[in-house]
C-alpha cells in the first residue's frame, strides 16, 4: 500500500505534474482506487484552466478519471453530461467555466468522467471547505500543467508530485529539475510564533526586529526594490516577502554585505519563482530562505516513458531519484501491481 | 424605462443600488429590470409592499423566518435559459431537470417558510408540486436529480449489468460489451428526458412565475434591509386632482425634510465631518439655486434626482420625510459632458443635452436638474441662453431646477439661495479639508435678482495666492467706479 497512508491524515490532496505526460491521472486514478478500497469517503475536483485549454483545443483529450460509489465530484455541466457512470446532481453553482456552470454529484454507480474545475485557488479552497463540512474526509485535487498554486499549503494538505521522462529524457537533468522543486517543497517551516508575528503583514516586504515584531518596509512590491535600497535592514536581516518571489529578490539578497545574515521569509513554495542557478548562488553565499508554511509531499511519482517515445529503465530511474530526493519514488505504470 | 437604464444617471445612485442585498440571479435581473412607475396607484402598492415587507423583517421573532427564506433564495439557481427552452417545447437535458426540479423545491420552501409572516399576496407562489413529484419518483424529498431507476422498466436491468461489467474492465471483451451496454443505457436516458420534458411543458408559464416572484421576493427583502440600514423613509406620493390636464396642476408638491445623499453622508461619516440634511419644498415650473461655491448646490441637485429615482423605482427615500410629485422622467445636465472621444467641447455637449431637455419639457412632465447651464461659454451670451431656457421652463409643467451664478436675469420665478458661508461657525482654521464646518447648507427663499458674490472671500479664506486675490479686487474696483 505505498504512500497512501502518508495521505490519509490530511483532509485535502493535490496532484501536481511537473510536465505533461507524466502519468498525473494514473496516479490519480491509482489513489481514487485505494482511498474507495480503504472506504474513505472522497471528493474529487480539478483545478479549471488547463483542463478547460485542452478540452477546448481537443475536445476530449484529457483522459478520464474513474470514479466509485458514493464519492463526490465537482467539475463542468458539459463533462458531466459526457460521463459514464450513474451519478446524481447535487448542487448547481453560478460559477461558469468555458465548459459551462460547475455542478457537484454523488456518484451512484461506479464509471468514468472527465474532470474540470475553478479555475481559481480561493474558490477551490471554498469547496474543499464545504466537502469538510459535510463530512467528506479528503478531497483530491487534480492539477494542471504549470500550475503549482493549488499545491499551495492555504489550498491543500498535501501534495503529489508526478515528474518522469518527459521532463528531461536524460536521467540526470531529470533528477536535478525534480530535485530542486522538492528543494523548494521541503523550505524549513517558521516558528508559530513569527507567523503570528506576520499575520497582518498582506502586501510589501516587511522586517522582523530581534525582538520578532514585524516592521513593513514600506515597499510596495518586490519589483519596486532596486540595490539602492540601502536602509533594507534597518530592522535586522530576516526579511518576509509576501507576495511573489523572483530572481531579481534573491539578486539583490545575493550582492549584500549582510547575505551571511539574511534569512529570507516566504509565504509558501508556491510563492516562489525563481531560476536553480540564481537559487544555489543565493544559497552557497549563505542566504537562507524559509516559507510561513509547509507543504507535505506525500510521494513524488515517475513515468519512465516520454511521449516522444523514449524510455528509462524503470528500476535505475525511481532507485536514482530516490536516493537524490531521500524520498520513496514510484514508478505509477507499476503502482498497479504493487498494491 | 427600466432600472437598469437609470442606473448610470449618477454615482449617487448606483451606490445606493449597488447597495442592495441581493440573493439570487434572478433577484438581480428583477432588480435590473424594474420599471420606471410613474402612476400613483402603482408606486402606492409597490411601496406597500415594501412596507409590509419592512414591517416582518424589522420583528425580532421573525428574524429566524426571514433568515430560512434568504437560504432558500440562495439556493436558487439561474434558470432563465432552462424555462425559456421549455416554453419553447424543447427537450432538456439532466442538468436542466435538476434546475427546474430546484425551481419547484425553492417554491414550496420559501411559502413554507413564509406561511407564519403572513402577507399572503407577496409570498404567493404557483403550486408545482405536481413538477416536483414528477421530478422525485422515489419521494426522496430532496432537491437532487438523476434519472431514477424507476423513469424507465429497462433501467434497474441495465445499471446492473454496468456495475458488474465495470468491475471487469480490464477484460477486453467485458470492456466492449460495457461500451455497447452504456450506450443502451444513454439512449434509455435520452428517451427518459424527452418524456420527462414534454411532460413538462405545460408547466413552463407555471415555472416562469414561480421564477418571477421568488426574484421579487429577493429584490423586496433587499429594499427592506436597505431602507432599515440606512434610515430611509416612505415618500407620500402627491396626487392631482385629475381635473387638470398637465398632471401635476393643483397637486401637492414634491417636499423633503431631512434630505440627504447616503454616498456623501457615508463619505462624511468616514472621515468624521459632519454632514447637514436640508429641507427643500419644489413646485412646479421653475426654480433658481444660487449660493456661493462649494456651497453644495450641485449635490442637492443630484440629491432630488436621486429620492426622485428612487420613488418611482419603488423604494424608499433617504429624507426624515417625503412627499413627491411623480414625473415621466428625470433628467440629470449635471457635471462636464465634455467628451473629446466625440468630438464635442463641454459647451456644445451641454447645449446639445439641454436642447434636449427643452423638446422633452413641451410634451413631457419631467423634474429637470440643470447645473449651472452655459458657465463654459462667455458670460453675455452665456447669461442670454440661461434666460432664453428660464422663460422656456418656466412655463412648462415640469419641475425645473437651475442652478447659476449669473446676476440679473430677470427671469419672474421662485428663487433658492443656499445659505452658505458663515464664519461665525467657524471653530477652527479654514483649510480645503474643513470648509465644511463653516458652510450653512439650508435653503432661504430669496427675492432678489443678485447672487452672492463670495468667490474671492473664500478663496482668501483657502489662502490662495495672494497677488492673485489682490489683483482681482483692483479689476473688481476699477470696473465698480467705471
Amino acid at each position: 500500500m505505498p504512500f497512501l497512508k502518508n495521505i490519509l491524515s490530511c483532509r485535502s490532496l493535490s496532484i501536481v505534474g511537473l510536465e505533461k505526460n507524466t502519468g498525473k491521472t494514473v496516479c490519480l486514478n491509482y489513489v481514487l482506487r485505494r482511498l474507495h478500497e480503504l472506504g474513505v469517503s472522497t471528493a474529487v475536483t480539478s483545478i479549471g484552466v488547463d483542463g478547460e485549454q485542452t478540452d477546448s483545443v481537443y475536445a476530449t483529450a484529457k483522459p478520464e478519471v474513474t470514479l466509485y460509489e458514493g464519492m463526490y465530484l465537482i467539475t463542468s455541466e458539459r463533462h458531466y453530461l459526457q460521463r459514464r457512470c450513474v451519478s446524481e446532481i447535487l448542487d448547481l453553482s453560478n460559477q461558469r467555466t468555458a465548459l459551462g456552470r460547475l455542478l457537484t454529484a454523488r456518484i451512484l454507480s461506479s464509471g468514468k468522467a472527465l474532470i474540470s474545475g475553478a479555475a481559481a485557488t480561493a474558490i477551490l479552497a471554498q469547496q474543499i471547505d464545504q466537502f469538510k463540512q459535510q463530512g467528506v474526509q479528503l478531497t483530491v485535487i487534480d492539477g494542471a500543467l504549470s500550475r503549482l498554486s493549488l499545491a499551495s499549503p492555504t489550498v491543500t494538505d498535501s501534495m503529489i508530485l508526478a515528474t518522469g521522462a518527459a521532463v528531461s529524457p536524460n536521467l540526470q537533468q531529470l533528477i536535478s529539475k525534480t530535485r530542486f522543486v522538492c528543494r523548494l517543497i521541503d523550505l524549513p517551516e517558521v516558528e508559530p510564533a513569527i507567523r503570528t508575528a506576520l499575520s497582518q503583514a498582506s502586501s510589501g516586504i516587511w522586517a522582523l526586529d530581534s525582538d520578532g515584531l514585524a516592521h513593513d518596509l514600506n515597499i510596495p512590491s518586490v519589483f519596486m526594490l532596486s540595490s539602492a535600497n540601502s536602509d533594507l535592514f534597518r530592522y535586522g536581516t530576516t526579511l518576509f516577502a509576501s507576495g511573489a518571489v523572483s530572481d531579481r529578490l534573491l539578486k539583490i539578497l545575493a550582492a549584500k554585505d549582510e547575505i551571511k545574515q539574511i534569512t529570507l521569509i516566504i509565504r509558501d513554495f508556491t510563492k516562489l519563482f525563481v531560476t536553480p542557478e540564481v537559487y544555489n548562488d543565493y544559497i552557497r553565499r549563505g542566504g537562507k530562505i524559509m516559507a510561513l508554511r509547509k507543504s507535505h509531499l506525500a510521494a513524488v511519482t515517475l513515468n519512465p516513458t516520454s511521449p516522444h517515445g523514449y524510455a528509462l529503465d524503470s528500476h535505475t530511474a525511481t532507485q536514482a531519484l530516490s536516493e537524490a530526493l531521500n524520498l520513496p519514488v514510484y514508478d505509477v505504470m507499476k503502482i498497479e501491481s504493487i498494491s | 424605462m427600466l432600472l437598469r437604464d437609470k442606473l448610470h444617471s449618477d454615482p449617487g445612485f448606483q451606490y445606493i443600488i449597488d447597495a442592495l442585498n441581493l440573493i439570487s440571479a434572478a433577484g438581480r435581473r428583477a432588480l435590473l429590470d424594474f420599471p420606471f412607475l410613474t402612476s400613483p396607484e402603482a408606486v402606492n402598492a409597490e411601496l406597500d409592499n415594501l412596507e409590509a415587507v419592512i414591517g416582518v423583517v424589522s420583528v425580532t421573532e421573525n428574524l429566524h423566518t426571514v433568515s430560512e427564506i434568504k437560504h432558500h433564495l440562495m439556493c436558487l439557481h439561474d434558470s432563465q435559459g432552462t424555462v425559456a427552452n421549455l416554453s419553447q417545447h424543447s427537450v432538456i437535458n439532466e442538468v436542466e431537470l435538476f434546475e427546474v426540479k430546484n425551481i419547484a423545491y425553492t417554491a414550496a420552501a420559501v411559502s413554507r417558510s413564509a406561511e407564519p409572516l403572513g402577507l399572503k399576496e407577496i409570498f404567493s407562489l404557483p403550486d408545482l408540486s405536481d413538477v416536483f413529484s414528477l421530478l422525485d419518483p422515489d419521494q426522496t424529498g430532496l432537491p437532487h436529480f438523476y434519472i431514477y431507476d424507476s423513469y424507465h422498466p429497462d433501467l434497474p436491468d441495465i445499471r446492473k449489468r454496468l456495475k458488474q461489467l465495470q468491475a471487469r474492465t480490464d477484460d477486453p471483451e467485458a470492456a466492449t460489451l460495457y461500451a455497447d451496454l452504456f450506450a443502451q443505457h444513454n439512449d434509455i436516458q435520452h428517451s427518459v428526458e424527452a418524456s420527462l420534458s414534454q411532460k413538462l411543458w405545460a408547466s413552463a408559464d407555471r415555472l416562469a412565475l414561480a421564477v418571477k416572484r421568488l426574484a421579487y421576493i429577493d429584490l423586496l427583502f433587499a429594499k427592506a434591509g436597505l431602507a432599515t440600514a440606512w434610515n430611509f423613509t416612505r415618500p407620500q406620493i402627491a396626487v392631482n386632482d385629475g381635473n387638470s390636464k398637465s398632471k401635476i396642476q393643483n397637486s401637492k408638491f414634491t417636499q423633503y425634510s431631512a434630505l440627504f445623499n447616503p454616498r456623501l453622508l457615508h463619505r462624511n461619516q468616514e472621515r468624521r465631518l459632519r454632514y447637514q440634511p436640508i429641507d427643500i419644498t419644489v413646485e412646479p415650473g421653475l426654480c433658481l439655486i444660487t449660493g456661493a461655491n462649494m456651497a453644495g448646490k450641485t449635490v442637492l441637485l443630484k440629491t432630488l434626482g436621486i429620492a426622485q429615482l428612487l420613488t418611482q423605482f419603488g423604494m424608499y427615500v433617504p429624507a426624515e420625510s417625503a412627499t413627491v410629485t411623480l414625473v415621466d422622467d428625470v433628467l440629470f445636465c449635471i457635471g462636464d459632458e465634455q467628451n473629446e472621444m466625440n468630438g464635442l467641447s463641454s459647451f456644445a455637449s451641454e447645449i446639445i443635452k439641454i436642447s434636449e431637455v427643452v423638446q422633452l419639457s413641451a410634451t413631457q412632465c419631467l423634474l429637470i436638474l440643470i447645473d449651472e447651464p452655459a458657465r463654459t461659454t462667455n458670460p453675455v451670451e452665456g447669461k442670454a441662453i440661461v434666460q432664453a431656457l428660464s422663460d422656456i421652463l418656466i412655463s412648462r409643467g415640469s419641475l425645473s431646477l437651475i442652478t447659476t451664478h449669473y446676476s440679473q436675469l430677470g427671469v419672474p420665478c421662485r428663487r433658492l439661495r443656499i445659505a452658505g458661508f458663515r464664519e461665525d461657525l467657524a471653530t477652527a482654521a479654514l483649510s480645503p479639508e474643513n470648509i465644511n464646518l463653516f458652510m450653512d447648507y439650508s435653503l432661504v427663499e430669496d427675492n432678489s435678482d443678485t447672487v452672492p458674490q463670495e468667490a474671492l472671500r473664500i478663496a482668501t479664506l483657502l489662502r490662495c495666492d495672494e497677488t492673485l486675490i489682490q489683483k482681482a479686487q483692483q479689476h473688481l474696483t476699477e470696473e465698480s467706479n467705471q
